[in-house]
């Protein structure tokens, strides 16, 4: 069996691509099980954005983590998708520093429910943000298909 | 299935209520399809805010309303500057064992700043109660077993996660989910009746 570099990358890159894009379905599938008050109430504790918005995004952004992650996982607009999904991750990356950092003793709202914030919940979105880095780069250098 | 699910669906009022409920700390239908926990504490200013500004509209929406079962909990904060907090909540506590609750409760967070102020909490209690249950409040609220309710109360609310007060725990169908954005009632309301069109 000839297990060439290329050939290694492509299947890690696909892999990452499934799993990523696999989050994404479920992060916002499991925050449209519940009320969107709820997922409002989560990104409101951030104190970033007016109520308004606050609505909007609670509203909207399950269903775009599901477009995005179907879109990811189907490897079309693979460029598009991955630097979206990359956008995202920094931005709540950003966010989930900034409370801890202010020492707020929120939920983290990723999935939904219950989940304060915590060390290890900013190693999970670091890790995943790592990885959207990884295949955003390899999605601009490499214009072909991905795997 | 069907049997399991209804035996469930049967116990969960009673789970929820459980056997460390004081009877004089609760409202409403204890077979509610909603179950609400209040975690407070008498010395925090959001928890007066709550007491006096959203309460009312919760228990007028859903308890009355038979919505919702509300149980009162005390999450008396370790700080310094909440020093009669658990004091508080241990005279509140004996008082509802002689089912005035309500009204200490009431009291306690009406003068919330000058009792905080003063330390002058039992002065603050007293009139609300009759003489005969000034002295059983007074003997109570050092009583082991009213001392270890609001110790209770507290490990209840750590396990399920409260770090601020005030805080409200959820419970439909078994999930429970706590809750602490009290900027804007109409989210709260639209959350429980989001649940209850479940």
């Amino acid at each position: 069996m000839d297990f060439s570099r290329s050939k290694i990358l492509k299947i890690a890159l696909l892999i990452l691509r499934v799993a990523l894009g696999g989050i994404f379905i479920y992060a916002g599938y499991v925050k449209l099980q519940d009320p969107w008050q709820l997922f409002a109430a989560g990104v409101a504790s951030y104190d970033v954005l007016p109520m308004w918005a606050v609505e909007i995004v609670a509203k909207t952004l399950p269903w775009f983590e599901i477009a995005v992650g179907v879109v990811m996982i189907s490897g079309y607009f693979f460029r598009t998708a991955s630097t979206i999904i990359c956008g995202l991750l920094a931005v709540f990356f950003t966010l989930i520093v900034r409370a801890y950092l202010q020492g707020k003793e929120i939920n983290c709202g990723c999935f939904g429910g219950n989940e304060p914030i915590s060390p290890l919940t900013m190693l999970r979105d670091g890790s995943m943000l790592a990885g959207a880095i990884f295949l955003c780069v390899m999605a601009y250098r490499n214009r072909r298909t991905p795997a | 299935m069907k049997v399991v699910a209804l035996a469930l669906a049967a116990l969960l009022p009673c789970l929820a209520a459980g056997p460390d409920v004081n009877k004089g700390k609760v409202l409403g239908n204890p077979s509610a399809p909603i179950t609400l926990e209040l975690y407070s504490d008498f010395m925090c200013p959001h928890c007066k805010h709550l007491h006096e500004d959203i309460l009312p509209a919760i228990i007028l929406d859903f308890v009355k309303t038979g919505k919702a079962y509300l149980i009162f909990r005390e999450f008396p904060l370790n700080i310094p500057q909440h020093a009669l907090a658990r004091p508080a909540a241990n005279i509140a506590t004996a008082a509802a064992r002689v089912g005035k609750y309500q009204a200490v409760n009431d009291a306690l967070f009406k003068s919330q700043q000058q009792w905080g102020m003063s330390g002058r909490l039992w002065e603050t209690v007293a009139p609300v109660l009759t003489a005969e249950e000034q002295k059983k409040v007074q003997e109570l609220s050092h009583d082991p077993s009213v001392l270890a309710e609001v110790q209770r109360d507290v490990d209840l609310g750590m396990r399920a996660n409260v770090n601020q007060t005030p805080t409200v725990i959820v419970t439909y169908k078994l999930k429970q989910q706590p809750w602490s954005m009290w900027e804007n009632y109409e989210l709260f309301k639209g959350y429980l009746d989001g649940l209850l069109k479940k």
